[in-house]
């Protein structure tokens, strides 16, 4: 049995029709943990597809060099019109899916090492230019607008400027501070760095612009969520429109800036937690997408 | 231990603290009030600075006067605004949230800002 088509429509399904799926419903607003795992896992499961049906498509044995031909034009790849040779289609078989692994994870280490490369001289700056508070457990910059941000990484820093700690209740102060501890401690700057990765191998895939969107959207969530746990709702939504005005650096995350408008509807909005079948259900579906690919393309019954 | 960023950013403390050029000389008898630090490691600390960019010199009789190149508020502003492009429609965005909210969400917005408003009331 030919697996190509069931794989090529498996693919396409998860790379064009389901983020359209993911930006309905409200549910994902209400678990943005669970929310920011299923991008993930469109993601993983996407890359798994692609490189199968490359694979399945330069198989030597199944004739399929003209749609692959297609394929690769479609994706604005020039590969010449040679008559095939299988030498040459053995080697595709292998290389293409190696291409894409290699492109994916290349990708990753280049978009990780810069954004750190950016963060240490950010960082090392902010150590002249800052004075570090033992109170806060953060590095406090003369500006005169409330900001906060966070240099995650191996060497940390929060980020406050003294505007902020002037202005900000210590209750406020507190919660922004869980915030960006929250951004830290969960390592949020890799998922973004993995989703800026995927973004700049499938640059013009619905998936890619949408989950590195969504991924960050839900991380600034989950680390609201975070700071809810032992400050009140007013505190947080408060200190955030007091900082709605402030600007944050590229490479850090920030607790002002365009999603400020989302997040503040969502916390002062009413609150219910994500119904448990709901999470269930959406767990088991994490779980299970990047395995669907694989079973599409060797199934247990034909082996 | 203490590391050469330590003594980096105490240099740099002193000579935008005291806002006038200074010798290396100056800072050392003012970083030996709270610790013994010598008079070469000083040296060669501000001159990486100097190479670094943070810092100008000019020679005043057989000694430099440094100075810093920059204020360090100029220095705070540049940090907290690098990569300023993502919002700068700034209040905009913010008209467009407020605009965006519903009547319930924008009493809760108030609701919860009268509330802070009253506990810095009753704390000052």
């Amino acid at each position: 049995m030919n697996a190509a088509p069931a794989l090529v429509g498996y693919t396409a399904a998860v790379g064009f029709v389901a983020p359209h799926l993911m930006l309905r419903g409200s549910w994902q607003h209400r678990a943005p943990a669970l929310a920011a795992a299923v991008w993930h896992t469109l993601a993983i499961s996407f890359s798994i597809g692609a490189t199968l049906t490359a694979y399945n498509l330069t198989m030597p044995a199944e004739h399929l060099h003209a749609d692959l031909v297609g394929l690769l034009h479609a994706c604005g790849v020039d590969v010449g019109t040679a008559e095939p040779d299988p030498g040459m289609a053995e080697r595709l078989a292998v290389g293409v899916p190696a291409a894409i692994g290699m492109a994916l994870g290349a990708s990753f280490a280049f978009h990780a090492v810069r954004a750190r490369r950016v963060r240490t001289r950010h960082r090392k700056a902010l150590d002249l230019v800052g004075r570090h508070s033992a109170r806060l457990s953060a590095t406090v910059l003369p500006y005169d607008t409330p900001a906060a941000y966070c240099l995650p990484g191996r060497n940390p820093r929060i980020v406050l400027s003294d505007a902020a700690v002037r202005e900000l209740s210590p209750e406020q102060l507190a919660a922004v501070l869980e915030h960006e501890q929250a951004h830290i401690a969960g390592r949020h700057h890799l998922f973004l760095a993995a989703m800026e990765a995927f973004h700049s191998v499938f640059r013009w895939l619905p998936l890619a612009r949408h989950a590195r969107e969504q991924t960050a959207l839900l991380l600034e969530m989950v680390a609201d969520d975070r700071a809810l746990r032992s400050h009140s709702h007013e505190v947080l939504a408060t200190a955030m429109y007091e900082m709605a005005s402030a600007r944050t650096p590229k490479g850090a995350l920030a607790a002002a800036g365009q999603t400020v408008l989302i997040r503040l509807q969502r916390i002062l909005g009413p609150r219910e937690a994500a119904h448990p079948a709901l999470w269930g259900s959406v767990a088991a579906v994490v779980v299970a997408m990047p395995l669907l690919p694989l079973l599409v393309a060797c199934p247990p019954g034909l082996g | 231990m203490r590391r050469l960023g330590d003594l980096e950013a105490e240099i740099m403390d002193r000579l935008w603290t005291w806002n006038r050029p200074a010798t290396v000389r100056e800072v050392v008898d003012d970083i030996n009030k709270t610790r013994p630090v010598a008079y070469t490691t000083v040296m060669t600390v501000t001159n990486i600075l100097y190479n670094k960019g943070w810092l100008l010199r000019g020679k005043q009789g057989r000694a430099w006067l440094y100075t810093p190149v920059r204020s360090r508020e100029a220095y705070a502003a540049a940090l907290m605004e690098d990569g300023l492009g993502e919002s700068k429609d700034r209040p905009a965005a913010l008209v467009h949230f407020v605009e965006n909210m519903s009547e319930e969400e924008q009493a809760a917005l108030r609701k919860a800002l009268r509330s802070v408003g009253r506990q810095a009331k009753a704390e000052s």
